[in-house]
């Protein structure tokens, strides 16, 4: 591994979803969209909040607060937007954030035993430990609680 | 052909929703429910009805086998399953207004009004995050005006198992009516 492989391997997008701050691997994301409308329609996945149109496509919005918790406003909100995999396909998803990015290096730790399947591993930032998002598992590993929702968005 | 076989196969293939290329504009009509719009293609319903106007010739279904179809309507011949688009869509209850009477299939559909008809320059696909019954619904995504419109996909109103849920307990419904006409 080159040391600019190894650059991208250690970098990391910190952002804040309601309260909490987490980590997304930089090498995923693909930019930081202003707070562009969110069109809805009705459907039965859950932990999806509808589709953006950013550059020409249709992104889905990925709905985290059911898991992550806290409600983050909904004026001002960006789309932190990024690569994840469905199935053998990859295809863009945008997650609502507030807008508040940095970027921050460090090595992921593993997860803990017990973690949940969105959770890729640890940060260590300064004194914190963040979650480091794994956006591919999100919504599978999730659909159980976010059935209920699911069917609220559809609404 | 093989080069898009090959594309989805591979783990990296970035299907981000992108309209598809080289389709032709198509009309379609757009339509509200519940203060949803929808569009379907114009070619694909053959008659628009007034809920008023078929109320002497619908006919109730006695024991709904599915909650969203509770008439049937006779044209040219044919009965038509009447579905109500608010449910099929888990939408809140609304009081349609008019009905879409599908061409290629034994199906109508409920709906509250219709907004006008639009050409569309063409139909995204729907992101693969998508997994539910949408698949079945959407034909895709429509973009026009600044608004992303789902595209329905006729056959999606009912499936096939449904049809013939449907057809059975109709078979039965006439079976007992003639038996009790001749007991009468």
């Amino acid at each position: 591994m080159n040391i600019a492989e190894a650059a991208k391997e250690n970098s990391f997008v910190l952002l804040r979803i309601g309260h909490r701050r987490v980590a997304l691997p930089a090498g995923q994301v693909s930019e930081l969209a202003p707070p562009v409308r969110l069109h809805t329609f009705p459907h039965t996945t859950p932990l999806l909040a509808g589709v953006i149109v950013r550059r020409g496509r249709v992104v889905p919005v990925i709905d985290t607060e059911p898991v992550l918790g806290g409600k983050s406003p909904m004026s001002h909100r960006f789309y932190l937007i990024a690569h994840r995999r469905v199935g053998k396909a990859s295809e863009l998803g945008a997650i609502p954030v507030n807008g508040e990015c940095e970027l921050a290096s460090g090595e992921m730790q593993p997860p803990a035993m017990n973690s949940p399947a969105y959770v890729a591993g640890t940060l260590a930032v300064g004194e914190d430990s963040l979650d480091v998002l794994n956006l591919d598992a999100f919504s599978i590993a999730n659909s159980a609680a976010g059935e209920s929702h699911g069917a609220e968005a559809s609404r | 052909m093989t080069t898009a076989t090959k594309s989805a196969a591979e783990p990296h293939a970035d299907s981000s929703a992108k309209p598809r290329r080289g389709r032709c504009p198509e009309t379609v009509v757009l339509f509200i429910v519940a203060n949803q719009m929808f569009a379907v293609a114009a070619d694909s319903v053959h008659e628009i009805r007034s809920t008023d106007s078929i109320a002497g010739t619908a006919n109730e279904i006695e024991n709904p086998e599915l909650p969203k179809v509770r008439h049937t309507i006779d044209r040219s011949g044919r009965t038509y399953y009447v579905v109500n688009a608010g449910m099929h869509f888990g939408l809140p209850v609304t009081r349609p207004a008019l009905v879409l009477i599908l061409r290629q299939f034994r199906a109508a559909v409920l709906v509250d009004r219709i907004d006008r008809m639009a050409e569309i320059p063409g139909v995204y696909p729907l992101p693969l995050a998508f997994t539910g019954d949408e698949r079945r619904w959407y034909r895709g995504l429509a973009y026009l005006d600044d608004s992303v419109i789902p595209v329905v996909e006729p056959t999606g109103f009912l499936t096939p198992q449904e049809f013939q849920r449907l057809d059975g307990a109709q078979k039965e419904a006439a079976r007992r009516e003639a038996e009790a006409a001749v007991q009468a």
